[in-house]
């Protein structure tokens, strides 16, 4: 086909189907700006991608602080739990205080040694 | 009761967001860009504007619910992807229920290049005529066009898409709208000289 030949009447065929369209009357266009609305308010109903990542986001740290707040329930019942007693701490802060605790046995037999020393 | 109160606070804000939102005003405002040219290419297929208004309001449910979400850059060939769906739905309801009246099918023969080949003396259909009867006589051709034909053109021509955004929209080959193209262009030339 001729290229100029096809570029005039499809311009022209284009002007004529605008003109279609934006002439249309007013009822028709009041009912597709109702149609429009009723499809937009459709989507504002419905929570974004971002409220339900974050939704599911809290549900997850509810579920994990239920789950600490039940394990620490049940600790006493069960099994002792290790915990440090304000005496352990002074022990373990103080060198001297550790070597004590570790030669407890000696410093026992030491103590009930007569006063001039053993005895061969 | 904490992880309850920022659940609700986070659904408010969400629906906030949107409610006021760019995204909603983006979206209204390209709907209202397409929404004549959409209706009348509904009311070009099923040539009543009753059927062609439900059509379009449908297309409009349809597009905002599934791409609404999408980048704005892809809602053109989105938007005419769900309102073609519509209207093959609609043919295909008006063929099971005996409406449908039979068009020029695609095999017809219009693959004769010397019976589409225009005479390049003559200025080309159209040209011719008055506004109001070059209108009318468009429409005509047009309505007479099988529906992909009619498809390829008006997305291609007037909605103004590369041949990759209508073949995402008419969910086809980029090849098969060109063959579309071809044959919807050799038949509106050929229904319109008629009219001279």
């Amino acid at each position: 086909m001729n290229p100029t030949d096809d570029e005039r009447w499809l311009e022209r065929a284009k002007a004529l189907l605008d003109d279609s369209a934006d002439n249309l009357d007013a009822a028709t266009l009041s009912r597709l700006n109702r149609a429009r609305q009723a499809a937009l308010a459709t989507r504002r109903k419905r929570p974004s991608r971002w409220a339900w990542s974050a939704a599911l986001a809290g549900a997850a740290a509810a579920v994990f602080a239920m789950a600490i707040g039940l394990h620490q329930r049940v600790a006493p019942s069960g099994a002792p739990a290790a915990s440090l007693q304000p005496a352990d701490i002074d022990v373990l802060s103080s060198d001297d205080d550790l070597d004590l605790a570790e030669n407890l046995d000696f410093y026992a037999w030491l103590e009930q040694q007569p006063a001039g020393g053993p005895s061969g | 009761m904490a992880a309850e109160i920022s659940l609700m606070a986070a659904f408010d804000e969400g629906r906030r967001d949107f409610g006021t939102g760019e995204e909603s005003r983006a979206l209204d405002a390209f709907l209202r860009g397409v929404e004549r040219r959409a209706l009348r290419m509904a009311e070009l297929a099923t040539r009543s504007r009753e059927e062609a208004l439900d059509l379009v309001q449908d297309a409009m449910f349809g597009f905002v619910r599934h791409y609404g979400g999408h980048d704005g850059a892809e809602w053109p060939p989105l938007f005419w992807r769900v309102l073609d769906s519509r209207l093959n739905d609609w043919h295909r309801r008006q063929k099971v229920r005996g409406r449908w009246s039979l068009r020029p099918d695609d095999k017809d023969a219009d693959d004769d290049p010397i019976a589409a080949a225009p005479d390049v003396r003559e200025p080309g259909p159209l040209a011719r005529m008055a506004d109001g009867e070059a209108s009318a006589a468009l429409d005509a051709a047009l309505r007479e066009l099988p529906l992909r034909q009619r498809q390829a053109f008006l997305l291609r021509i007037w909605e103004g898409l590369d041949v990759a955004a209508t073949a995402v929209a008419m969910r086809c080959s980029e090849g098969s709208v060109k063959t579309h193209l071809s044959r919807a262009l050799a038949n509106l030339r050929r229904a319109l000289e008629a009219y001279r």
